[in-house]
């Protein structure tokens, strides 16, 4: 089964992405800000990380480039998840490393295409 | 969002070891020229010392503008705490606005010490024209000791039309709301019956409030 990091500051948001993500196939495990999520990647080792930008003590964008940095980890995959619809946000998430860009609140259908590619890609 | 340099998190000699080695005078004037310096650890002592002197606060909110090395961010934040004035609530609502997320969660956690001198801006940043900087505000709340805290939070359930600003406001009554909010959350899975998420989330705090409230 794949594995995905959920990585959010907001209990709702983590309960309603794990509850998608799971009715995906995948095993979720959750993140409270982007500095938990590096302290839990190195063993819970994910097929991809759903990545939210505005977070306590390390945000989305500086997660990524971390992750980007670290030559283990810097291939898994990173969806951002935002609520910004703007273009110039969706550059700054590409230039930080992100391999998808969704708008918030994910839609179903949204979820499932980004996870057949990464299921495919893995 | 404004213009801003990320800030950078290097390592600083040990306080207490700097301590005793300062020789460099600790006056306000003094403090002026030293929070300029191009030495980060010459920066953070006069951040820290100017938090000693009320009319520090401008040169602190001044200074945070353009500072990138962490500690001394944090010793700046620090200072300014001790400054619960509306002189220091409106110099540090403008970093809500900052790109630089340290800097936007150092403010958002200073601003919730201050409930007092918050009180008169909270209405105007909780319907601030950028919906990130109301998410703040809402970010805010959740940790802010005042008694109105349910009421404003109850406000934007009620009046706000934006899904995401909605969303966190459902996600954050949870901790500060009872049982008198759940009507209120009802109206709110009413107004949005067309976003999945927001059904979800108002039936998730809802639940969640009536554990807390008959347990």
């Amino acid at each position: 089964m794949k594995k995905i990091l959920i990585i959010d500051d907001a209990l709702t948001v983590r309960m309603y992405h794990k509850q998608l993500m799971e009715q995906l196939g995948f095993v979720v495990e959750e993140a409270v800000n982007g500095l938990e999520a590096l302290e839990k990647i190195q063993d819970f080792q994910p097929d991809a990380c759903l990545v939210d930008v505005n977070m306590p003590k390390m945000d989305g964008y500086r997660f990524i480039k971390e992750l980007r940095n670290d030559e283990a980890l810097r291939h898994i995959p990173c969806i951002m998840i935002s609520t910004e619809a703007e273009q110039h946000d969706k550059e700054k998430a590409y230039a930080a490393g992100a391999n998808f860009y969704i708008v918030k609140p994910a839609k179903v259908d949204e979820l499932q295409n980004i996870s057949r590619l990464i299921a495919g890609a893995a | 969002m404004g213009l801003r340099k990320t800030s950078t998190n290097i390592a600083l000699p040990d306080e207490n070891v700097e301590n005793e080695n300062r020789e460099v005078p600790r006056d306000f004037t003094q403090l002026k020229f030293q929070i300029l310096s191009l030495e980060p650890s010459e920066r953070r002592w006069a951040a820290r010392d100017l938090g000693n002197h009320p009319e520090g606060v401008p040169i602190l909110l001044e200074t945070l503008e353009t500072e990138t090395v962490v500690p001394v961010l944090d010793a700046i934040f620090t200072s300014l705490q001790k400054h619960p004035t509306h002189e220091c609530v409106n110099g540090l609502i403008r970093f809500l606005s900052s790109e630089d997320a340290s800097v936007r969660n150092n403010a958002i956690e200073v601003l919730q010490s201050m409930p007092n001198a918050l009180e008169t801006h909270i209405l105007s940043l909780l319907n601030h024209p950028d919906s990130d900087v109301r998410i703040f505000a809402i970010d805010i709340l959740q940790q802010l000791v005042h008694q109105n805290a349910p009421e404003w939070l109850k406000s934007v359930l009620l009046d706000e039309t934006h899904v995401n600003v909605v969303a966190t406001a459902v996600d954050r009554i949870v901790e500060i709301g009872d049982s008198s909010i759940l009507p209120t959350l009802e109206r709110v899975a009413q107004r949005f019956a067309q976003h999945d998420y927001i059904q979800f989330a108002v039936n998730t705090a809802i639940e969640r409030i009536k554990e807390d409230t008959y347990a």
